[in-house]
């Protein structure tokens, strides 16, 4: 099972993850300012959140994490000679 | 950076399949940035020339292929059955699961005489060739899966078949496939 994490201390309260998540896990502690979760299994790790968070405050534990092979750097500076 | 090449030096006939044809897994992970480059580029080419209308043409590329593909699995009208021999056509590179929100029962809903089913796609090559080409999700490159997804179930299923886009996101990607029963 998928677990969240929210940094309370980087979260700013901006509340994007809570527009940008599709499947309502997030909502705003209008009080304290600052994104809770409150429906995690309706997770599905697209992190989209992630993306969007300015503060990089999130964190999903336990995961199917995609292939990035994009982002390997080695590769993108051998390649940059190429293309 | 500097790129090192080893010499492949070998005899070689025409006629002889060789065992190894040279390089490690780098190269071929390599040459698979080209073409990612390459087909990113064509894509957003294709859009910048065709429009809208680019997303038809690739869906249509997508499906034929997909029609190709669900040739080589036994027909079936179990559409879980159906979707387990699709993970495999689709492989590794394509990785989805059947997804349902916590409140829903069962995967599959019945709608008059469609059956609609979500499906997760974990792994997608098509989202890292966008993300490589620093490209928008859901553009004609993602309408080549859209297609080959629904030709394959057409043509195990024999039915009729679209596919919707949820959501898109950088780890996964939500789609809901609706199938018409009752022919083509
Ligand atoms: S990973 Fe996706 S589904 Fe999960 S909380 Fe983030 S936006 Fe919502
Ligand atoms: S997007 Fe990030 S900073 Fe904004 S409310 Fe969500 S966790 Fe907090």
């Amino acid at each position: 099972m998928t677990t969240i994490k929210v940094d309370e201390d980087a979260c700013v309260g901006c509340g994007s993850c809570v527009e940008d998540c599709p499947n309502d896990v997030y909502e705003l502690d209008q009080e304290h300012g600052k994104t809770v979760v409150v429906n995690s299994e309706d997770c599905m790790a697209c992190l989209s959140c992630h993306e969007i968070c300015p503060s990089q405050a999130l964190e999903h534990d336990n995961i199917h994490v995609a292939k990035r092979l994009y982002i390997d750097r080695k590769v993108s500076n051998a390649l940059k000679k190429i293309i | 950076m500097e790129i090192e090449r080893e010499e492949i030096k070998g005899d070689f006939k025409p006629e002889l399949i060789p065992s190894e044809t040279g390089g490690d897994i780098e190269d071929y992970e390599e040459a698979l940035h080209v073409l990612m480059k390459f087909v990113g580029s064509m894509a957003s080419a294709l859009e910048q020339v065709s429009g809208r209308g680019a997303n038809a043409i690739v869906y249509q590329a997508g499906k034929r292929m997909g029609h190709e593909a669900g040739k080589l699995t036994e027909k079936t009208d179990n559409l879980e059955k159906a979707l387990d021999e699709l993970g495999e056509i689709l492989g590794i590179d394509f990785y989805f699961e059947m997804w349902k929100p916590s409140d829903q029962e069962g995967y599959t809903i019945e709608k008059g005489d469609e059956t609609v089913v979500k499906l997760l796609f974990m792994d997608c090559v098509v989202r890292q060739t966008l993300r490589r080409t620093g490209l928008p999700q859901k553009g004609p490159l993602c309408y080549l899966l859209y297609g080959y997804m629904v030709g394959a179930v057409e043509e195990v299923m024999d039915i009729k078949g679209k596919l919707d886009i949820d959501h898109v996101g950088p780890n996964a990607c939500l789609k809901t496939l609706t199938i018409k029963w009752g022919g083509k």
